[in-house]
């Protein structure tokens, strides 16, 4: 009901320095309890390119000089595998402490998003948004998975953040890391690259093209060979970890080729189990370039507000992306709550909001329906996932439809606004 | 007409013999049979032709002229392909059954896992790969066995070297041996398997022992397998060891009465002639420790608690029987294991995205014993080695499991191989546990019975024996115990949707797409309605 | 979507049309006669929303009804080619049929040396030692609370020849009969039935299974035990031995239970933990083999049927007998008799027997419960039948999957598909779902507008967003729903408290007084601002319809027996909750409704058997009942005592 919640100004009044810590340490004994143990297995939760018990297996295999790329299951990034060999913690509580971390710096990273589009320091809605990034069941659930994607969501919104305060480097720095160890998030490249040659306020009601406002797209070329350069050395480092190049077709292969096809949220997964074998290779290319079609018109469309077009592609990624979970759509929609001038123009919030509740009480259902109890088939979850699938579009149509529609402004009576 | 034919008979065989004599070769068979704790009977055939002063090939010559064969005793077809691929050693098995160690202890011959199991040795050298032959080797067996051996492809094939030493030995070519081991433990065995089996005996079944191998009774046994075990020794030359085991349970057939037998109970034939090419052929009967027993014939030798029958000289028909006063009674405890370890693996779990591999090794002497302890397993089940978990008597121990080898699976190719060395603390209980994840196929990668799951291949335990010196050095055949095969049941797709998924994702995707792009395409207006 | 309109709004309609037509030739603007006609159409359906969900509701109902009309239901039949039911001779004779009777008295002397569990264990197990069965025991103890209950299980396997022994069939035994469930009636003859055929079975080599043969002890929770050690699952609560003895794959299980000394048809108990059904095959299998193999007719449950026994007496006498004995009535009554039995188990989600506990483990499993009678059947009938019926399971290449996991057996040899049941629960979702939707758009609608022309409306049909959510109280909503969830959690720990189980007659009343005045308190407590803009309890209204409907129409996917009960506790009380002027009327409702939420508490043993379900067998039902059910239920109160 997320969205739904959303829809409402924010009647909260607590302070954002004291809420803040105190839904960060509320998630902590979350993470602190047996649910990780219990969560980690379940697929909705976390794909094969982020489950933490590959992720183990890998470190494991690596501490004891197996080299991980060798077998199929481990698909993490070398730069993952590296740093939980070294500093971060992998297991028991400092991985809970290390994961809810993750999460409250991506909340930071949104409330820091918003003070940056609105030009303010603070304000009232901080607060409001930090809970609803932290208490997004889509996104804490897969986060009490020790799912890896809760720090794709961490570093996307850093790299947002960092655009948005105009740092170029420290964004481009981010989002190259974030494309080592999440290929696909290559979409949001586009708009940040126009994000930093403009500025994160909300322009969407007033659009003009940027052409008129003398923005210098030169800049903008000098700032991609900086996030290639940035890109080639963390790749040069992930060689290096690893001692050879097995790891590439391993770990940005699979996002394309799809080798593991356990369910998850997405639409691939069944597609490709029920593919005829010589169509597979030319059905994955579709759905790859699907993937990247989507850019160029909402990035020129919204020229005039990177940052929107930035959070629509998140929506497609959350919706096509090749191995999603459920924390890709919940990043989507708790970056809703930065949007708050779109919501007068929401078109079917309700419905929305219906559909994403029956999908999400219907995947678990239907999951443990096929897998466990074994009295329904494939076919049950596959159904689940198309809802699903539908919510998510759903939620991306209103939130297109919101963008474009704000800039008309408000109807008087005897006018109605359509397209023609 | 009876009388020429006789002749005929006689002229050839006096023949053959003359040739036998003439070419070294040398052809013994054997036939041993016990009785087990719980009235079953266990009969084992073996019959061993040696071929005398021939080393086998060695690679580097596969593509020279090899040296033209000829082969009196020695069955051909199978000298064609170990010549053919220059294969050093070959062990076929081909089995029926899960063979109960704790009842019926260890097997007069080691490889009774359950379904096929191939391995062979093979100098690594020359243009033609090892894999290259491996390839070849098992589709010719395949062909000369009517078994599906061709499945036993690069998805099944592993070269565990250390449970799996030459029985014989390796020629000294200068250049290193591999080994290539493959199960199918879903392999059915029956007579189709039998009977080139049986072709390649010099008697056939015609005379001798083997005339003992009737299917219609041994495919009736409790447990049966038949085994090609091919091995060169530089004192003596190539040996060729047909094997053919069966257990048959008497006290069934009579009604759980009687555990009496006789080679027409157990068989239904008698031996009617030798096998004049013989050189031995012996039957050997495991005499009973208690209870009182009549046998008869007369054997020929008694001693340490076996009564051997020579075909050659006793009179024949020879319908060996072994009788005992007063009904059966089962002994209390009669299935308490005899082995000195036994082994239990099952996967748990009934879900079929995940489940948890749990091995549980009992040392029954009192006594430390060093196993070797591999895991041939395919893609289709993945390992969680961080997970794994040994307990003794309950209690978490580490540094029990030593030198472990792991190479990972590879999704649609290659299997895991999982091997080390546990460390049995005397008289206790070991349960290893691990967790597995189940891998998803392509609706095109089931079996026809997709919902009847896949056998995973038999885990191997080999005992080391603890030397004062070294603790590798070893006993050339140590006593491998194979665990009973696993069935895992796979998630399965539906097969009759494959056009449906398709149209409903694609039109799905268009529906969003499209709408995506009207809405960014076309223009707004107000529109006046009154 | 429209507010109720005038009836003014309808004639401007019919003076529109024509001008609509007329601009749609000469408009600059083509798409202004579709908004037009779009409008029309949707005006239309809103007006007449209220008779759309009156049609539902009364379909759904009316359609609930007549499920045990034998017009709706078809005859069972066999999907999977491989079973071949009845397709064997069968070998079991009088000679084991004696050792059976010698089993039953050697049981009897222990039964009436009250010997322990675990010596009846080890006396079973040294049966099973003299037939050179390997065979084992298993010790358990579960720990409920403060009370302790533990047992002794013995198992015995027969290894099949010449396979690998991956795959097995079970056959058990609870020493405890269901009759009563489990209050104390001995299986004994089950029993000895079990040990008899460990005998008989051994004596063939045609098995391509091992065939498991297990003892439970107690009713329930012996089995339970016995296969979470088999499934190698742990319990918090549970200790138990590992089993010594491996198998393969359990597939199918046939439970026996063998109560009475004879009996005169076998039933067939068949729901699992819940809700879960075995596949229908493995039911009309064992049908079928009853009747052609055994001779031995077959009941659903031990419903005898009054068309066949005149002696029981099927309807009250008040009724005509025109009417009562119209066959068509005599056959609805009998099935109706079936599914209410089959839906107090399902929605409950209590296992009717011992099978149920396999079925979590992906086993088909049946009870054949032998019907108490003088006659004519014994162990000679239900040995063939056994026989029979393991040979048809023995032919099994695959799982289970052909035949149907969803339906109700209406008798013996008829069902229902899912397709001709579902629809009743999912139409009443339906219209719980429009009568949400519909409360919710007219929210838009706050009262200050002036009365203002049909057309004019129309065109604040898109405008009446920007202010709805100005109106609509979401997130105050939102947090009393959360709320009434989280006073369910904080029920459901009540109930299951140690404090709870020991004095249930004290404590029942006092936790409803006290969870049925919590809301009040909390509500005086709030600070009451006035809500100018809409309703709280319309929109508390409109989601709590959305969500009741949203759980009932995906409970009837899992469980339907539940949604069936769920939409009559839920469907219409839910759709006429309302607020009013007066305080009074609202505390009365309020009352009503907390009634129909809490009043459970009352029925004690039901609650404590539930909580023991959930503790022992983790059986969602006591959960389900306070997290889900009863917050909405105290929701509809609500919306009842908020203020207008």
């Amino acid at each position: 009901m997320s969205s739904s919640r959303i829809r409402s100004p924010s009647k909260f009044t607590l302070e954002f320095g004291l809420a803040f810590p105190l839904f960060a340490a509320a998630r902590l004994v979350l993470s602190l309890t047996n649910l990780p143990h219990v969560l980690k297995y379940d697929h909705q939760l976390s794909s094969p390119l982020t489950s933490y018990l590959n992720l183990q297996e890998g470190i494991y295999l690596f501490k004891n000089g197996v080299d991980p790329y060798s077998g199929g299951t481990f698909r993490h990034s070398p730069l993952f595998l590296s740093l939980f060999t070294t500093i971060l913690p992998a297991t028991g509580v400092g991985s809970s402490i290390l994961w809810t971390l993750g999460d409250a710096s991506g909340a930071w990273a949104l409330v820091q998003i918003w003070r940056a589009r609105q030009r303010i320091s603070s304000s009232q809605r901080d607060s409001l948004i930090a809970a609803l990034y932290l208490f997004n069941p889509y996104l804490f659930l897969p986060n009490l998975a020790h799912s890896t994607s809760s720090f794709d969501n961490a570093l996307m919104l850093f790299s947002l953040m960092f655009a948005s305060q105009g740092r170029a480097s420290a964004s481009l720095l981010v989002l190259s890391f974030l494309v080592q160890i999440s290929p696909s998030s290559i979409l949001i490249l586009a708009p940040v690259l126009l994000l930093l040659i403009t500025s994160p306020v909300s322009r969407l009601a007033s659009p003009q093209p940027l052409t008129s406002s003398g923005v210098q797209f030169r800049k903008s070329g000098l700032l991609l060979v900086e996030f290639i350069a940035y890109f080639t050395v963390f790749t040069l480092i992930s060689a290096l970890v690893v001692g050879n190049w097995i790891w590439i077709p391993q770990t940005w292969g699979a996002t394309t080729n799809l080798p593991d096809l356990t369910p998850n949220t997405g639409l691939w997964w069944y597609f490709f189990t029920e593919m005829f074998d010589h169509f597979r290779p030319m059905f994955l290319m579709v759905f790859s370039i699907h993937l990247f079609m989507y850019i160029a018109p909402i990035c020129i469309k919204f020229q005039y507000d990177p940052l929107f077009a930035a959070f629509l592609l998140i929506g497609i990624l959350g919706t096509f992306k090749s191995y999603p979970s459920l924390s890709e759509p919940g990043l989507f929609l708790s970056m809703i709550t930065i949007f708050p001038e779109l919501y007068p123009y929401f078109r079917h919030p309700i419905i929305t909001a219906l559909l994403h509740f029956h999908a999400s009480l219907l995947m678990p259902l239907f999951n443990s329906l096929w897998l466990n109890q074994g009295t329904g088939n494939a076919n049950f979850y596959y159904a689940s996932t198309l809802v699903f699938a539908c919510s998510n579009g759903a939620a991306l149509i209103d939130c297109i439809w919101a963008g474009l529609r704000i800039a008309i402004g408000e109807e008087e009576t005897g006018y109605t606004v359509v397209q023609e | 007409m009876l009388a020429s034919w006789k002749a005929r008979l006689f002229v050839g065989l006096s023949l053959s013999l003359s040739v036998v004599k003439a070419s070294g070769e040398q052809f013994d068979e054997q036939l041993t049979i016990q009785s087990l704790r719980d009235g079953k009977v266990a009969s084992t055939f073996s019959f061993k032709t040696l071929l005398k002063g021939v080393s086998p090939r060695d690679p580097r010559t596969l593509g020279a002229e090899d040296a033209s064969q000829h082969y009196n005793v020695f069955p051909l077809a199978l000298g064609q392909i170990l010549r053919e691929y220059a294969v050093t050693e070959l062990h076929l098995s081909l089995n029926a059954g899960r063979w109960n160690y704790d009842r019926w202890g260890y097997p007069k011959e080691p490889a009774v896992g359950t379904g096929a199991e191939l391995w062979a040795w093979m100098g690594d050298g020359g243009q033609v790969s090892v894999d290259h032959r491996w390839m070849g080797l098992r589709n010719a067996l395949a062909g000369l066995f009517c078994a599906s051996l061709g499945s036993l492809d690069e998805q099944r094939t592993t070269s565990p070297d250390r449970s799996f030493e030459p029985e014989g030995m390796l020629p000294d070519w200068g250049v290193p041996h591999r080994i290539r081991h493959a199960t199918l433990p879903s392999e059915n065995v029956c007579t189709e398997n039998l009977t080139p089996f049986l072709k390649l005996l010099p008697c056939k079944s015609l005379s001798g022992i083997a005339s003992l191998l009737n299917p219609h009774r041994l495919f009736d046994a409790d447990w049966h397998g038949m085994g090609i075990h091919v091995l060169w020794r530089e004192d003596e030359g190539v040996e060729v060891r047909l094997t053919f085991q069966s257990v048959s349970d008497p006290v069934r057939s009579s009604l759980g009465r009687k555990r009496d037998w006789s080679f027409r109970s157990l068989f239904d034939r008698t031996i009617d002639r030798q096998c004049p090419i013989a050189k031995t052929s012996e039957i050997t009967v495991a005499l009973p420790s208690e209870g009182s027993y009549s046998i008869n014939p007369e054997p020929s030798v008694v001693n340490a608690g076996k009564a051997s029958f020579d075909v050659a000289t006793i009179d024949k028909p020879l319908d060996v029987a072994l009788q005992w006063s007063g009904d059966f009674q089962y002994v209390s405890g009669f299935d308490k294991p005899i082995t000195p370890f036994s082994v239990q693996r099952t996967l748990r779990g009934s879900s079929q995205a995940h489940g948890q591999l749990s091995v549980i090794v009992k040392n029954h002497q009192n006594s430390t014993q060093q196993v070797v302890y591999l895991e041939t397993m395919p893609w289709l089940v993945q390992f969680y080695l961080h997970t794994l978990e040994i307990r003794v008597d309950g209690v978490r121990r580490d540094g029990i499991f030593s030198d472990i080898a792991y190479i990972p699976a590879v999704p649609h190719s290659r299997p895991a191989t999982f091997q080390g060395i546990l460390t049995l603390p005397p008289s206790s209980a070991l349960h290893l546990t691990m967790d597995v994840t189940k891998s998803f196929l392509r609706y095109t990668e089931h079996r026809p019975d997709a919902q009847r799951g896949w056998d995973l291949p038999p885990a191997v335990l080999t005992v080391l024996e603890l030397d004062s010196n070294t603790s590798t050095a070893r006993h050339p055949v140590n006593p491998r115990i194979y665990t009973s095969t696993l069935l895992v049941d796979m998630a399965t797709p539906d097969f009759s949707m494959p056009y449906n998924v398709i149209i409903f994702t694609c039109s799905l995707i268009a529906f969003i797409f499209g709408s995506v792009f009207n809405l960014l395409t076309r223009k707004f207006v107000v529109v006046r309605i009154d | 979507m429209d507010p109720p309109t005038a009836p003014t709004n309808f004639w401007t309609q019919l003076l529109l049309r024509p001008i609509q037509r007329f601009s749609r030739n000469g408009s600059t603007n083509a798409s202004e006669s579709r908004i037009r006609r779009r409008r029309a159409v949707v005006s239309f359906i809103t007006r007449r929303l209220w008779l759309l969900q009156l049609t539902l509701f009364c379909t759904g109902y009316l359609w609930l009804l007549i499920i045990p009309s034998p017009r709706l239901g078809r005859r069972t039949y066999i999907d999977e080619n491989a079973l071949q039911p009845g397709q064997v001779n069968t070998y079991w004779n009088w000679g084991d049929v004696h050792a059976a009777d010698k089993n039953l008295a050697q049981l009897e002397a222990l039964r009436d040396s009250n010997a322990t569990s675990k010596q009846r264990a080890e006396f079973i197990r040294d049966q099973f030692h003299k037939l050179g069965v390997s065979a084992s025991t298993q010790n358990y103890a579960f720990s409920t609370g403060n009370t302790i209950t533990n047992g002794t299980n013995v198992y015995g396997i027969i290894a099949s020849p010449r396979a690998p022994g991956t795959e097995a069939m079970v056959i058990s035994a609870s020493w405890l009969s269901r009759t009563g469930d489990g209050d104390g009636t001995l299986n004994l003859r089950g029993v000895s039935t079990v040990l008899a055929l460990a005998g008989f079975l051994k004596g063939y080599s045609l098995w391509a299974k091992d065939i498991v043969l297990v003892v439970s002890d107690g009713h329930l929770d012996g089995m339970h035990a016995w296969l979470a050690a088999y499934h190698g699952s742990t319990q918090s609560n549970l200790q138990a031995d590992h089993l010594d003895l491996p198998s393969g794959v359990i597939w199918t299980a046939l439970n026996i239970d063998y109560p009475g000394h004879s009996f005169s048809h076998l039933g067939i108990f068949f729901e699992g933990n819940n809700g879960r059904l075995p596949n229908q095959d493995l039911l009309n299998s064992f049908q079928r083999i009853s009747l052609y193999t055994g001779g031995v007719p077959v009941l659903v449950y031990d419903h005898l049927d009054s068309r066949e026994h005149p002696d029981l007496s099927g309807l009250p006498p008040w009724i005509p007998t025109a009417v009562r004995k119209h066959p068509e009535v005599q056959s609805y009554v009998y099935q109706a008799k079936n599914v209410v039995r089959h839906f107090s188990y399902q929605a409950r989600g209590r296992p009717s027997g011992v099978h149920g506990l396999f079925h979590q483990f992906r086993i088909d499993a049946i009870t054949l419960f032998a019907v108490p009678a003088t006659g004519p059947h014994g162990f000679h009938a239900i040995g063939r039948v056994i026989e029979s019926t393991l040979r048809t399971t023995n032919n099994l290449l695959e799982r289970l999957h052909a035949s149907f996991f969803f339906y109700i057996l209406t008798g013996a040899d008829r069902f229902l598909k899912i397709g001709s049941y579902l629809p009743s629960a999912i139409l009443i979702s339906i219209a719980m779902m429009f009568n949400g939707l519909r409360i919710w758009s007219d929210l838009a609608w706050s009262e200050d507008q002036p009365e203002i022309p049909e057309k004019q409306k129309q065109t604040q049909f898109t405008n009446k967003k920007t202010w709805t959510r100005r109106t609509r109280p979401v997130i105050k909503v939102l947090a009393i729903m959360i709320a009434t969830h989280v006073y369910g959690a904080f029920l459901f720990a009540a109930v299951t408290s140690l404090w709870f189980s020991d004095n249930p007659k004290v404590a029942s009343p006092l936790v409803f007084t006290i969870f049925a005045f919590i809301p009040l308190i909390i509500l005086c407590a709030l600070p009451s601002e006035k809500t100018s803009r809409g309703s709280l309890s319309a929109t508390l209204k409109a989601l709590n319809l959305c969500l009741a409907s949203t759980v009932i129409s995906i409970t009837a996917l899992l469980n339907f027996s539940l949604a069936t009960l769920l939409t009559i506790l839920m469907g219409v009380p839910l759709s006429i909750s309302a607020t009013s002027k007066k305080f009074a009327v609202r505390f009365c409702m309020y009352n009503v409704y907390i009634v129909l939420g809490i009043g459970w508490l009352f029925l004690q043993d039901e609650t404590l058997k539930a909580v023991w379900h959930w503790e022992i067998l983790s059986i969602w039902f006591a959960p389900f009942v306070c997290l889900v059910y009863t917050p909405l239920v105290l929701q509809a109160g609500l919306v009842c005592l908020l203020p207008q």
